[in-house]
């Protein structure tokens, strides 16, 4: 039953992606990272002194390629240590000791920005506020740290498929940090290109009208209270979880759902191995499955639009 | 090597840095203001975008270029890296759509063009004054779903010409190194051509842009292969690698 | 733009870097600092051919090369590039791996033939990207082509394409023991894996050392030292990883001192790092209410 532990492994590979992406987000939105950011360190300029933290290590994608490449240099270090003596089973150390490195790595990175980005706003009177900076750090570390062992999981994984699923030649040729390199920036690209919407333009502008687009007056004058006394970004994680969050997480399990699905089958199609192999015919089949699928996407996009054109009508207001 | 394989390296990576710069203009993107809904397109930098989307598919290009003992088909690999692209930015774009429809209650609505120059909708209409539009309406994920497609096959063009035995031989990680230094370099050019947002095909700026856009991308991909044809013809990053 | 307080003291010559911070930088302006790392840069990654010259003078080598890339970066995204500071960062490393590929393919070749006069030719790689830097400055700023208009864009991608390919070399001399290409394709002694499979921390990690100091610092009142002050504790940081990876492929003598030197480095400039942005920030409360204006 290869075939069945094939598609085994990636179910539980897509399991790891939806809560990689997940995480990745809601890390990003408790440091306020990324595009929204770019209001968070207007605000001050706007007089709008606030309480957010204001972690700009560079945008989603790097900053994650960093910590998971980081988490796989040093998992794969660990793994060519212990692989000859204990086997697969030393993964059960290497992944999790990798994405610590990782994620502290990634904390001491953002607890550097709160104070250079604040103290570059002296002239507008932003204070470093002591709390917000050392009550941000842990909630950083621990959601980076689900993020990246899922990612360092999902790398080793790949890179391990012939061992873990007993079908030869499935393994990726890329070593584990390079799949780890891959995989932080397109889950750092996703990240910031969907899940931030929800906090940039719902979560920081919750005191104006719900239904529009930000005009570019508002920009910079951010919401600074809370439900109770003043917002911290950690206040943003527990409104972005419900809705944001979880659609990031989606959109990344469903690319690495069809990107596998189409290769597994095109596999299936090309005889999968042994004399009847025929590598032609998986490529190309693989390549006419995501053809497939992306002519799914583009219909389904129209009808969403056209939906929400009916249901909501043109612009009313001012 | 035989000068008309290393002619066609050159050709391929000139392609497929010219790609990658052509797919950065197709994409939209709307940068930090399309996080607040304030511009149409993608709330991200195209670096990022166009980076994480080719990656993708260079994954998926990696995968198929193993199915082949040796010499893998340039086209098929190349194929299967376009294709990764294109689903990721058709994923990522549809869920943005459902946060902005369903989480903040907008209607994507192009901001450079009156009427969808496909589907033939309104758009000023639907516009919230004193912004550029927002969402991913469905000339912009046309757009770039075609933007994916050629930026991913650009990638994955020229990792396969790099890696295959039949062409330049490198081993796999140089090769994969050394497409995503030229890709890198030829996206981030694109991203000041364009400076910062773009729609699409539909844009004023693409006509404006592309030529100029493509000029440089085919400067620094040429020069980029020249350099990657002195270390083939060194012979020290061949098949095994070691002199 | 940015108003950085003058120093008075600089009679001691700052040539350790341990020293440096006290005179915020003023000694090492911005192209003595370039200078400076060019030389520095290309004298440790030639001599770092031999697999003899301690890891831990490769790792200056390689805070010394960030710093200046840091530098450039500094210069060159301050009048806004449309797309992100980051962004500049990682064209740097990008082409850093183009032009140390080619650097080290041509510096083994000419060794194998020509003997050790061929150590000279990874710096033909840095030539090479040095040019095309240049050239993509020149893509960029002219009016005929991008017309981004930044003052000093050429200067500053020559230099960033420079730093990046010394820092790629550097780093892989360190995880290799030298830059010969047949030590870098080649499994690492007992180990079925090549020094080349690093690759991808080498690149995001130097591109880090360079994006990240402007990135985290922006903002009106960003000074120069305290930007470059970051540039050396992510050098720190950058060593401590590398020194764990040549621990696993030339064993402790080689790994463990540039761990040890990384971990110092880093204690010292994040702690004058943080000292100096408390003490210049607008106030440093425990915690407190945020003043209402307007809003």
């Amino acid at each position: 039953m290869p075939v069945i532990s094939l598609f085994a492994w990636m179910l539980v590979i897509v399991f790891l992606a939806f809560v990689a992406c997940m995480f990745e987000d809601l890390e990003s939105d408790v440091g306020s990272q990324s595009n929204p950011n770019s209001q968070v360190q207007l605000a001050p300029e706007m007089g709008y002194i606030h309480r957010y933290y204001n972690k700009a290590i560079s945008g989603e994608g790097l900053s994650y390629a960093l910590a998971c490449t980081i988490a796989g240099t040093i998992a794969l270090l660990l793994l060519l240590q212990f692989e000859p003596t204990y086997g697969p089973k030393a993964a059960i150390l290497a992944i999790p000791v990798g994405a610590a490195v990782g994620s502290i790595s990634h904390m001491i990175r953002s607890s550097v920005c709160y104070p250079g980005r604040e103290a570059a706003h002296k002239r507008f009177e932003q204070p470093i506020y002591l709390d917000v900076f050392y009550g941000h750090l842990v909630p950083i570390a621990t959601h980076n740290f689900i993020a990246v062992i899922c990612i360092t999981a999902i790398a080793y994984i790949q890179s391990h498929l012939t061992v873990l699923s007993g079908v030869s030649g499935t393994s990726n040729p890329f070593p584990l940090p390079l799949l780890c390199l891959i995989w932080g920036i397109t889950v750092g690209a996703i990240g910031s290109s969907t899940g931030d919407i929800h906090y940039g333009t719902e979560r920081e502008f919750q005191d104006r009208p719900f239904g529009e687009g930000r005009r570019v007056i508002y920009h910079g004058q951010i919401c600074r209270y809370g439900d109770c006394g003043i917002r911290t970004s950690k206040d943003v994680v527990a409104f972005c979880a419900k809705y944001g969050g979880p659609a990031t997480g989606l959109t990344f399990g469903l690319i690495v759902l069809f990107e596998n699905w189409r290769t597994v089958i095109g596999m299936m199609l090309g005889g999968l191995t042994g004399a009847a192999w025929n590598p032609g015919i998986a490529a190309a089949s693989g390549v006419g499955l995501g053809i497939a699928v992306a002519i799914v996407l583009i219909v389904l996009n129209t009808w969403l639009v056209r939906w929400a054109r009916k249901k909501y009508g043109p612009f009313v207001g001012e | 090597m035989e000068p008309i394989t290393l002619v066609i390296i050159l050709v391929c990576i000139i392609i497929g840095g010219m790609l990658g710069s052509l797919g950065v203009h197709l994409l939209p993107v709307g940068g930090a203001p399309a996080a607040m809904a304030t511009a149409t397109g993608i709330a991200t930098g195209c670096v990022m975008l166009m980076t994480g989307s080719a990656v993708t598919g260079l994954f998926t290009a990696s995968s198929v270029a193993t199915f082949w003992e040796s010499n893998p088909s340039v086209l098929l690999v190349s194929l299967s890296g376009g294709v990764g692209a294109m689903l990721m930015m058709g994923f990522t774009m549809l869920i943005a759509n459902l946060i902005y429809i369903f989480g903040a209650g907008v209607v994507p609505v192009s901001g450079r063009a009156a009427v969808d120059p496909i589907t033939k909708e309104s758009q000023t209409e639907y516009k919230t004054p004193r912004t550029d539009g927002h969402g991913v309406p469905n000339v912009c994920f046309y757009s770039g779903i075609v933007g994916g497609f050629v930026g991913g096959f650009g990638g994955a063009l020229i990792y396969v010409v790099l890696v295959s035995s039949g062409y330049a031989g490198f081993s796999v990680e140089t090769a994969v190194v050394v497409a995503l230094g030229i890709f890198i370099a030829n996206a981030i050019m694109a991203a000041y051509n364009i400076g910062g947002t773009i729609e699409g095909f539909h844009d004023p700026k693409f006509k404006e842009r592309i030529v100029t856009g493509l000029t440089c991308a085919f400067v620094i991909s040429l020069m980029c292969g020249i350099m990657v044809l002195i270390a083939i013809e060194t012979g020290t990053l061949g098949a095994g690698g070691v002199l | 733009m940015t108003v950085t307080p003058a120093v008075e003291e600089e009679e001691k010559k700052g040539e350790k870097p341990k020293e440096k911070f006290k005179f915020s930088f003023d000694y090492f302006n911005e192209s003595r600092l370039g200078i400076f790392a060019l030389v520095v840069g290309a004298i440790i990654a030639v001599a770092a051919f031999f697999p003899s010259l301690p890891a831990f003078v490769k790792g200056i080598g390689v805070m010394a090369v960030i710093l200046w890339g840091a530098d450039s970066v500094r210069k060159t995204a301050r009048y806004g590039l449309g797309t992100g500071v980051p962004s500049i960062g990682v064209l740097a490393v990008g082409f850093g791996l183009v032009g140390a590929t080619t650097g080290m393919a041509i510096g083994s070749e000419i060794y194998h033939y020509f003997g050790s006069i061929g150590i000279l030719g990874a710096l033909a790689g840095v030539a090479f990207m040095a040019v095309i830097g240049y050239v993509s400055g020149v893509l960029a700023n002219s009016e005929r082509f991008i017309g981004m208009k930044i003052p000093g864009l050429e200067r500053g991608m020559a230099e960033l394409a420079m730093a990046g390919t010394l820092a790629i070399i550097l780093e892989c001399s360190i995880v290799a023991g030298s830059w010969y290409i047949g030590d870098i394709l080649s499994p690492i002694k007992g180990y079925n894996i090549a020094p080349v499979a690093f690759i991808a921390v080498m690149f995001i990690l130097a591109g880090f050392g360079m994006l990240q100091p402007y990135n985290s610092c922006l903002g009106a009142d960003e000074r120069r030292g305290r930007t470059l002050l970051m540039a050396i504790e992510i050098g720190g940081i950058n060593c401590i990883i590398l020194g764990a990876v040549a621990t696993l492929s030339l064993g402790a003598v080689q790994g463990v001192p540039l761990l040890v030197m990384g971990a110092i480095v880093w204690v010292v400039f994040y702690r004058a790092y943080m000292k100096a942005c408390m003490d210049e920030s607008y106030a440093t409360p425990g915690t407190g209410l945020i003043k209402t204006l307007g809003g």
